[in-house]
């Protein structure tokens, strides 16, 4: 049985905001600026898998600028201090943030992964039968960022929820 | 009062601890922990007043935790922190005895809401 998500890119836009608040721009100062662009490009990117009532991924893609601000934003300290793992860690848990947001989203009996970080373009990324459903594209303090929802085709319950 | 930080999430355990001493409680005893086994036994042997656990874990996940710490007679106030917030997750939470259910991403507000009840 296939499944209508229920989650669209306003929904992701208002998670990106509340992260935004509470980790990445605390002051308000530097939001995302949504620029609508797909296309837009990336050189880091990370993902969680949801399986169950709704199947499919969602991926934060940056560039390395982007990631590295976002890990010295989290871990409070200088962009010259952020380390690879730093930044490997920080993707995680963003794309963690944003999948636990959207499962809870999504009707009973979705399964969230552990997230699954990958220092190369979101381009280098492949979702077998997945279609990008929604996704939020932007730019912050000049830098790309994007968060995106795929939907696996083979999207069926396995079970009564 | 000593409080154990339970997280996978070597970024998050620290955000928890800075949003911790944002909201006042910086002044605790703050131990960490990096996977559910390590809560699970670190609860156990150093015998924090108050856990702060993830949900979703490697190798034991922290609701698992928490119903193995009650089934060997462990009643430390438990709560979570986690990215998922789902009516399932939360009745299974509070059936298993959880004191509160904090969302991620979550502020230094939420945080005295939640713990200043707990920790005074």
């Amino acid at each position: 049985m296939s499944v209508e998500v229920e989650v669209d890119e306003n929904d992701l836009a208002e998670m990106v905001e509340q992260v935004w608040e509470a980790y990445l721009d605390p002051e308000g100062v530097s939001p995302l600026m949504q620029t609508y662009d797909e296309h837009q490009p990336s050189e880091v990117h990370s993902s969680v898998s949801i399986t169950g009532s709704w199947s499919g991924h969602i991926v934060y893609a940056s560039s390395l600028a982007a990631a590295k601000r976002a890990a010295a934003a989290f871990l409070a300290m200088e962009l010259d201090e952020v380390s690879e793992e730093d930044i490997s860690d920080t993707l995680g848990e963003l794309a963690n943030i944003v999948g636990g947001n959207v499962k809870a989203m999504l009707p009973p009996g979705a399964q969230l992964s552990l997230p699954q970080v990958v220092l190369a373009p979101e381009s280098s990324a492949r979702y077998p039968n997945t279609e990008r459903i929604s996704g939020v594209y932007g730019l912050w303090e000049g830098e790309p960022v994007s968060i995106s929802m795929w939907q696996s085709s083979t999207n069926t319950k396995e079970e009564g929820a | 009062m000593k409080i154990l930080i339970a997280d996978d999430s070597r970024v998050m355990r620290q955000i928890v601890v800075r949003t911790l001493r944002q909201a006042g409680f910086g002044d605790h005893d703050l131990v960490e922990a990096a996977d559910g086994q390590e809560a699970f036994d670190k609860t156990t042997a150093e015998k924090p007043d108050l856990v702060i656990s993830d949900w979703n874990m490697p190798g034991m996940t922290g609701i698992e935790v928490l119903r193995q710490l009650r089934a060997a007679g462990n009643n430390v106030k438990f709560g979570f922190v986690t990215s998922e917030c789902t009516p399932e997750m939360k009745t299974a939470a509070e059936a298993s005895g959880s004191a509160f259910f904090i969302v991620k991403p979550f502020t230094a507000e939420r945080f005295d809401e939640v713990f200043a009840p707990i920790l005074g």
